[in-house]
């Protein structure tokens, strides 16, 4: 699944370790999700979109959209 | 120093570092159970077995030891385990599932198939030291399989 997630992160300035504290997840997985190695769970992919104020489908693209 | 260094980083990194402590007191914890059954079985040894070889059964304890092992083995391989479950993120939790899958996969699929490699005359008979060291290193491999190509 493609994301924003590298993007959102670069324009506030944080590192992959300020994401992962601020969503309480490791770097690690922080690393995997935005080189689309891993999926976020639902309830992380709702605290992502919290973080940066946005909808999931935002950050998140299945590319099943029309 | 520290002082300033952690006054420089934002609030994530400083809850990450937080987080990478609790591991490590975690860690400590689960090697000094595993420092205390290797210490009670290799200094009250009353045979000349050791509980993860394959000599376990002549491995012989004062009864009220080997129940305190029973106690420290299952904080170690259940509780702790699971605890620790619950503290990993979803990444992490993956790779654990897939670990433990791996052995079970193992142990499935591992006694049968020594059974018949025995019944063949290909392999001696199986038991019970052999099955847990085929789930252990089956777990091992498929959590650093998982670790590292996921």
């Amino acid at each position: 699944m493609k994301n924003r997630l590298k993007v959102l992160r670069a324009e506030r300035d944080w590192s992959q370790a300020e994401l992962a504290g601020r969503l309480d997840v490791s770097r690690q997985a922080v690393n995997a999700i935005e080189t689309g190695k891993h999926d976020p769970s639902l309830p992380l992919a709702f605290r992502i979109a919290r973080l940066f104020d946005m909808k999931i489908e935002e950050i998140f693209d299945d590319g099943e959209a029309a | 120093m520290i002082l300033q260094k952690n006054a420089q980083i934002g609030p994530g990194e400083a809850r990450l570092r937080k987080r990478r402590r609790n591991q490590i007191v975690f860690l400590a914890i689960a090697g000094m159970i595993g420092g205390l059954i290797g210490f009670a079985t290799g200094a009250f040894d009353q045979g000349d077995g050791n509980l993860f070889a394959g000599d376990w059964e002549r491995l012989k304890l004062p009864p009220a030891l080997a129940l305190g092992l029973v106690v420290l083995l299952l904080i170690g391989f259940v509780a702790m385990p699971i605890y620790g479950f619950g503290k990993i993120d979803d990444y992490k939790r993956e790779h654990n599932f897939i670990g433990f899958t791996g052995g079970c996969l193992a142990v499935l699929a591992g006694f049968p198939v020594w059974a018949a490699l025995y019944a063949g005359g290909f392999a001696p008979p199986p038991h019970a030291f052999g099955i847990f060291a085929l789930a252990y290193v089956a777990m091992l491999a498929s959590f650093l399989f998982a670790r590292w190509r996921l």
